[in-house]
């Protein structure tokens, strides 16, 4: 008997898989019921992707943007990894936006699944955060100014504005600080948080199963 | 559902199954090549820098002659050498270094060979191995002859 199939029996990973993957579907899904999917792939490209980037990156102020220099002309394949962690970003909320669309067109976000799309908002939040804080990290002249102009939104909250400021920048202005802050954000906090998240989004619909077409 | 149709559903459930095994197994192939390439360890493409040595015709008619240069090392200034050997009207730069253990030989002027002062090593003027444990001949650094220069080669 071949190792794997010994493997999958004694710890009864069939049973368990028969239970994920061979849940039986409602009549009637279409393609549009892959969006979610679609987006969650791309989640695992940018996690491979980033944590290849993570070996070449170095977040300071001085070596940032030559380092980024580096992975991309002179590592090998290093413009392919970067350039799939840029196109895979944006086709991750690409993705989340149409399934987002999608759930509210088959109104799936209604009782009893309303704990799930509040999930799955939370989600999006954070993959825009990765979206934002990824931005300066190349330390150009383009994510400097992003920064700059993206944060100082927070400066126009009422009253505890300018201390939300200097919380998101780590100091009175983008710099070393908030690149650090940025970096960690983007490569740790943002990621771990969204794969938790993700986790619950499937389990709950593993437990409440897909809702139907009306 | 007759017994026929069933079983070609089976076998079209079969080969979707198959395909899609099949896709993923190339995806990760294709994946972790592209992730060993990534983290492959780069090595410099070695290239020979050339700096200033001496003026041409300080260079020895014959014999050797040890000639030092500045040197910067972790930031302070030191002075280097290299032993500069004529055999046979040819131009040879030696280094120093011993070729058993990296210590330092010396030109012995009435012996006419190189001495390496930890175990004995001795060479001739061209770097060759007289006697003693050194395994090879000492290096010979690249060197040329530039509108009266002489340059020495250094492997960056």
């Amino acid at each position: 008997m071949g190792i794997a199939i010994r493997l999958l029996e004694r710890f009864k990973l069939v049973t368990i898989h028969r239970r994920i993957l061979k849940k039986p579907l409602p009549e009637k899904v279409s393609y549009g019921y892959c969006l979610g999917g679609m987006a969650f792939t791309f989640f695992l490209i940018l996690a491979a992707t980033g944590m290849m980037l993570t070996l070449y990156y170095v977040p300071s102020e001085t070596e940032a943007f030559n380092s980024v220099l580096k992975i991309t002309e002179d590592v090998p394949l290093g413009w392919l990894v970067r350039s799939m962690h840029k196109w895979a970003a944006s086709l991750f909320i690409i993705f989340i936006l149409l399934h987002t669309a999608r759930v509210f067109a088959a109104k799936a976000y209604r009782a009893p699944r309303e704990f799930n799309w509040m999930i799955g908002v939370m989600i999006l939040v954070l993959s825009m955060g990765s979206g934002f804080t990824g931005y300066l990290l190349p330390w150009d002249q383009k994510a400097y100014w992003a920064s700059e102009v993206g944060t100082s939104m927070a400066g126009t909250v009422p009253f505890v504005g300018e201390y939300l400021l200097q919380f998101v920048r780590g100091g009175r202005d983008v710099g070393a600080q908030t690149l650090i802050r940025f970096y960690s954000a983007h490569a740790f906090f943002i990621p771990v948080s969204i794969a938790v998240l993700l986790w619950m989004h499937f389990h709950i619909v593993r437990r409440q199963g897909i809702s139907g077409r009306l | 559902m007759s017994e026929l149709l069933k079983s070609h559903e089976m076998k079209r459930r079969e080969f979707l199954k198959r395909t899609i095994n099949v896709f993923i197994a190339t995806s990760a192939l294709i994946f972790s090549a592209l992730f060993f390439r990534f983290v492959a360890p780069m090595f410099r493409r070695s290239s020979t820098e050339y700096f200033y040595l001496m003026p041409e015709e300080e260079l020895p008619k014959r014999g050797v002659k040890k000639v030092e240069f500045p040197l910067q090392l972790d930031g302070r200034k030191k002075t280097g050498w290299i032993f500069i050997s004529v055999v046979d009207s040819k131009v040879l730069a030696l280094s120093p270094v011993c070729t058993h253990l990296g210590c330092i030989v010396t030109w012995d002027n009435n012996a006419s060979e190189f001495v390496c002062p930890c175990h004995a090593g001795r060479y001739n003027c061209a770097g060759e191995v007289l006697s003693g444990p050194p395994p090879g001949p000492l290096a010979r650094l690249p060197l040329k002859i530039d509108s009266g220069n002489v340059l020495i080669g250094w492997k960056v």
